[in-house]
């Protein structure tokens, strides 16, 4: 970004729950099923029918709200947002306009190992509309009810971010959030979060600028590209002395760029009033209270407890946190106080996590227990076994419940670090390769290389490679 | 009261011809004329009623309806899916 | 005397001593709308063998000994903005001109589920908006006390089909009078329940925070029958309230001793016919004869009621009338090019001129900048309003009124001058902004022999004490007039 100037970034996210059945009607809410197959006269807005709102879009929205560290609003209620579109069969989507359920709260983010407490304005819940179907070959627009009702929460920030980078912490710090949860799947490929994105720049030391809209922003990486698109071109026109006007404008991610959808003065008037075919919410104090039990530790405090206690680095405490399992793994191996934990996040973020990933299962379908990844550590730590042998006891303690050592004693893994053994096997392997000796001491030092692999070759993989190279050198 | 019948019939999707537009401008401030006669009223406007606490529905899903009876009264079906004129978006 | 002059409980009893049965009473019924409803006009859809084999049902269970509710084999008309699964249901409009819903009303589940038997669908003002019936896209309904009279409205034709007895009882909706009013202008009884007495689940919405489905009957009795078989919380409906219901109709017993009437000064004022205030001065004065006791009060945020009200049910109906859009279901112009001119012209064709300012005064009131100023205030109104009649029912345990200022007027007379057809709905409307159960019932003639309907409002879920001194009422008279003749023509089949 041009030196000189700021950018101001806000966030709306919409983030689809996962709820068994629908918003306001008991379709099964359901994603990538057959055309129309998974709607009823309630979310296809025929005529007389009424909607009944789900206890389980309530509580999640709660549990969101208090991971926030908002306040909520345990009398609110639901209102009608009026606008003509054909994915959305009654011409209005119920939402809440001036009482959300969850307000005033906050979500701390990471950025360079720094952290930052961004604002959330408001969380509230709403109805997500249908999709439409464009074909070449076709004429027309089909229109797919099946995601009319799905049930949504929006979530928007205060005007907090400085910068993309910020705004991709803080869409991380979310998303965790709402996986950690367990309300969201969280899927961006399905569409189940989106985002909008607001963007002003100003001259720094100057008040903000004005303000334009991003909309059908659908992944993060998008969201980050949109943002510099954004205040690079809001720059450019005030570079030029041109002033930004207030406006929605479309990203387009394919093109890397944003188009203007309409401007302020043809802004919609979307008539908002209170839904009258629904009453007021009330939350029992006793309710509210309940949903706070089982948030536990939020990804993002753990995240930023991990690196104070145990010293490690941003990138690693993201890999761990991102996969609650793993972060898991990691603090009961660490908590035995056998292996250091640099070693530990090494095995986990590496080997197992490889393992995770070709599978596709979680950690849970495997045996390792945390004893096992402590003692695997320290084994290869210690030089007990070699690093390649670690990979082998890996191997093994995935997927049956046998100790380390037990294992190491089986495959007959363990080094030998014996110095007098050792020195036999090295005087051997110089009297059967006087050639590579003669290179060596003629200069070619990587002969010691295929040395060091002769003497492995003899100790069956079993001798310590340090030790061997070090004897090696020493009748060279 | 000026009402901007235009304006306010482009909002409700409706379509009225020049004949329409100074007939309904005409009972439409009519009307407001015996609207606006509204008191003085005290009370913040507070929309909320928490003395009528809403039920909140189980959240449990079933299949009630088949998509042939869904879309029985549509008036363009093509492929499981209701037709309109293209949109871009 | 034929079948349909009966009342329903006479019927049920008919069928139960099995003097009768389901397929006489409804062949009965069916002829009498063969024979009259050329003239009168109240149904727009019929379904005559769906009917007769549903009397036959009820015949074959009663056959085989079982016991059988009471509204089992009755004919019971519906309006048509009620959704029947597989019956069409218009709503009196273009715009549904061929919709067929795939689900049942909560209310029809129930009829079903009590063997009621449904001849076919009544004709309304379009969308329930207007008091003369005369909106409808498809036919206007005649009063039949007077065949060059309106029925008055919404429900006209529901009223007038149990009036002209070409349905024993019907259901009607009411949302600022449209039960009360046609019931009060076509001489029978309708009963207005409390806001959330009955599912609202398919009931086509006119204005939501107001609509409620109610009945009708030429008998009080009648009237409490169809309302105890419709009536109780539903699952479905958010806005039903959660209850213990008992049905009324056991209980109705003549007894008006001791019971307080406050009479509101504001309803007997301007623009209210003489003849109406002295008709519902006599009644008040045989109540009084009979034991209860008269309390003159005031209601001084009445006069406000027609504005609120039209505030409201616009704002609501421009919102629960967007989805009539051409996409899904119902009329779809056959000019357009773009989604807008189909949005438009499907819109301009398919709604009435009606419908069309109740969406515009709708849309206005809610759009940017004006919210406060109207819809705010309306509603803020609306909760005063509601205080008031708290109030006036510690002093009182309900209140007597006219239903309408004036008797029915001539099709076609008003049908140009909105205010002046808003201004029916005077003496209604205050009982649906309070969500108030409210009963008219016929109380005399005027001076062209047209009846006149007198009000009966009650505090929330007071429908037994109303339904009792409405019955209270009619036993003290001696019952009400007969069914009225219909002209020379009637019988020529």
């Amino acid at each position: 970004m041009k030196q000189g100037y700021e950018m101001v970034v806000g966030l709306e996210i919409h983030a689809e729950l996962n709820t068994d059945s629908k918003i306001y009607c008991s379709c099964h809410n359901a994603f990538g099923l057959e055309v129309n197959s998974q709607c009823c006269p309630i979310c296809m807005g025929m005529p007389g029918t009424l909607p009944t709102l789900n206890s389980r879009v309530v509580d999640s929205a709660v549990k969101m709200g208090h991971a926030l560290h908002c306040s909520i609003n345990r009398i609110c209620k639901q209102d009608r947002k009026n606008y003509f579109y054909p994915d959305l069969p009654k011409a209005y989507q119920i939402s809440q306009f001036d009482v959300p359920l969850c307000e005033h709260g906050y979500v701390n983010i990471m950025v360079d190992g720094k952290q930052k407490k961004i604002g959330v304005t408001r969380i509230h819940i709403e109805e997500d509309a249908g999709k439409l179907l464009h074909g070449d070959s076709f004429g027309g627009t089909l229109v797919d009810f099946n995601r009319c009702g799905v049930p949504l929460i929006e979530i928007v920030s205060e005007p907090d971010m400085r910068s993309s980078a910020e705004a991709k912490a803080y869409l991380d710090a979310i998303k965790a959030i709402l996986q950690h949860l367990d309300i969201s799947d969280c899927k961006m490929q399905e569409g189940s979060i989106r985002c909008d994105v607001n963007v002003s720049v100003h001259k720094e030391g100057e008040p903000f600028g004005t303000r334009c809209e991003m909309k059908n922003v659908n992944t993060f990486s998008g969201a980050v590209r949109a943002i510099e698109y954004e205040a690079n071109r809001q720059i450019e026109l005030l570079e030029q002395g041109e002033s930004i006007s207030q406006e929605t404008r479309r990203w387009d991610d394919s093109r890397g760029k944003s188009f203007l959808l309409r401007s302020k003065e043809d802004a919609q008037d979307y008539r908002y009033f209170p839904e009258p075919d629904l009453l007021t919410i009330v939350l029992s104090a006793e309710r509210v209270e309940s949903l706070k039990e089982g948030i536990g530790e939020l990804p993002n405090d753990r995240m930023a407890r991990l690196m104070r206690e145990y010293r490690l680095s941003q990138g690693d405490a993201t890999l761990l946190v991102e996969v609650p399992e793993k972060a898991d793994l990691f603090e009961a191996a660490a908590a035995i106080g056998k292996a250091k934990a640099d070693e530990l996040v090494k095995w986990i973020v590496g080997d197992i996590s490889k393992y995770l990933n070709d599978t596709g299962k979680p950690i849970s379908d495997f045996a390792i227990t945390p004893v096992q990844l402590s003692d695997l550590a320290e084994a290869v730590t210690s030089g007990k076994i070699s690093s390649t042998a670690g990979k082998t006891v890996l191997d093994v303690i995935l997927f049956e419940d046998k100790s380390v050592e037990a294992v190491i004693e089986e495959k007959g893994l363990a080094q030998i670090s014996d110095t007098g053994a050792l020195e036999e096997i090295v005087l051997e392997v110089l009297k059967n390769n006087e050639k590579s000796v003669q290179d060596y001491r003629g200069g070619k030092t990587n002969a010691l290389g295929y040395l060091v692999g002769q003497c492995m070759r003899l100790t069956k993989g079993k001798g310590n490679p340090t030790l061997m190279k070090e004897l090696l050198i020493k009748h060279l | 009261m000026n009402i901007d019948v235009r304006h306010i019939a482009k909002l409700s999707r409706l379509h009225l011809n020049e004949k329409e537009i100074p007939k309904f401008t005409e009972e439409m401030e009519k009307i407001l004329a015996m609207v606006e006669q509204l008191p003085p009223i005290e009370g913040e406007g507070t929309l909320l009623d928490p003395d009528h606490p809403m039920e909140l529905r189980e959240d449990k899903a079933e299949t009630l309806y088949r998509r042939d009876e869904l879309l029985a009264n549509a008036p363009e079906v093509e492929a499981g899916c209701v037709v309109v004129p293209k949109v871009v978006d | 005397m034929e079948l349909y002059e009966y009342s329903a409980a006479k019927l049920s009893a008919m069928m139960e001593q099995g003097e009768i049965s389901a397929r006489e009473l409804c062949e009965s019924v069916l002829n009498r709308i063969e024979t009259t409803d050329r003239e009168v006009r109240a149904y727009l859809t019929l379904q005559k063998e769906e009917a007769l084999k549903q009397a036959d049902e009820v015949d074959k269970l009663r056959r085989s000994g079982e016991a059988l509710p009471p509204l089992a084999g009755i004919p019971v008309g519906i309006k048509d903005n009620i959704c029947t699964k597989g019956l069409r249901t218009t709503c009196a409009s273009r715009m549904l001109h061929n919709f067929v819903p795939p689900y049942d009303a909560t209310v029809i589940k129930k009829l079903r589920a009590q063997y009621a038997v449904i001849p076919g669908k009544l004709n309304m003002d379009e969308f329930a908006m207007g008091s003369s019936t005369e909106t409808s896209y498809f036919q206007k309904t005649a009063n039949p006390h007077d065949l060059t009279r309106i029925p008055g409205g919404s429900s006209g034709g529901s009223a007038a089909a149990v009036a002209a007895g070409s349905a024993v009882v019907a259901l009607g909706s009411d949302t600022g009078g449209s039960i009360r009013q046609p019931a009060s202008l076509c001489g029978v009884v309708g009963l207005k329940p409390t806001y959330g007495a009955v599912s609202r689940f398919g009931l086509v919405a006119f204005a939501s925070s107001l609509d409620q489905i109610g009945s009708f009957g030429r008998t009080v009795e009648d009237a409490a029958l169809l309302y105890d078989a419709v009536c109780g919380p539903d699952p479905m409906d958010a806005t039903s309230v959660r209850r213990d219901v008992t049905p009324i109709t056991p209980q109705l017993h003549p007894s008006v001793k001791g019971l307080k009437i406050g009479l509101p000064h504001e309803y007997f004022e301007e623009g209210v016919e003489e003849s109406t205030k002295n008709a519902v001065m006599n009644a008040a004065a045989e109540l009084e004869k009979a034991g209860a006791e008269l309390i003159p009060l005031s209601l001084p945020s009445t006069g406000y009621g027609l504005s609120a009200y039209y505030i409201i049910a616009s704002a609501e109906a421009s919102s629960n009338l967007a989805r009539f859009d051409g996409v899904k279901y119902g009329y779809r112009t056959e000019h357009f090019e773009t989604l807008e001119q189909m949005y438009e012209n499907t819109r301009s064709e398919g709604f009435g001129d009606e419908v069309k300012r109740r969406i515009l005064l709708g849309t206005f009131v809610l759009s940017s900048g004006y919210y406060d100023a109207y819809y705010k205030r309306a509603k803020m109104l609306q909760q005063q309003m509601t205080r008031e009649f708290v109030s006036v029912f510690e002093q009182c345990d309900l209140l007597l009124t006219p239903t309408t200022p004036y008797t029915a007027f001539k099709l076609g007379e008003r049908i140009d001058d909105p205010l002046m057809m808003y201004r029916c709905d005077v003496c209604t409307v205050p009982v649906n902004i309070a969500g108030l159960p409210a009963v008219s019932l016929p109380c005399g003639r005027d001076d062209m022999g047209l009846p006149i309907g007198m009000q009966l409002i009650g505090p929330h879920f007071s429908e037994a004490r109303l339904l009792n001194t409405a019955y209270s009422y009619e036993k003290l008279i001696g019952g009400f007039p007969p069914m009225p003749r219909l002209s020379g023509k009637e019988g020529a089949k």
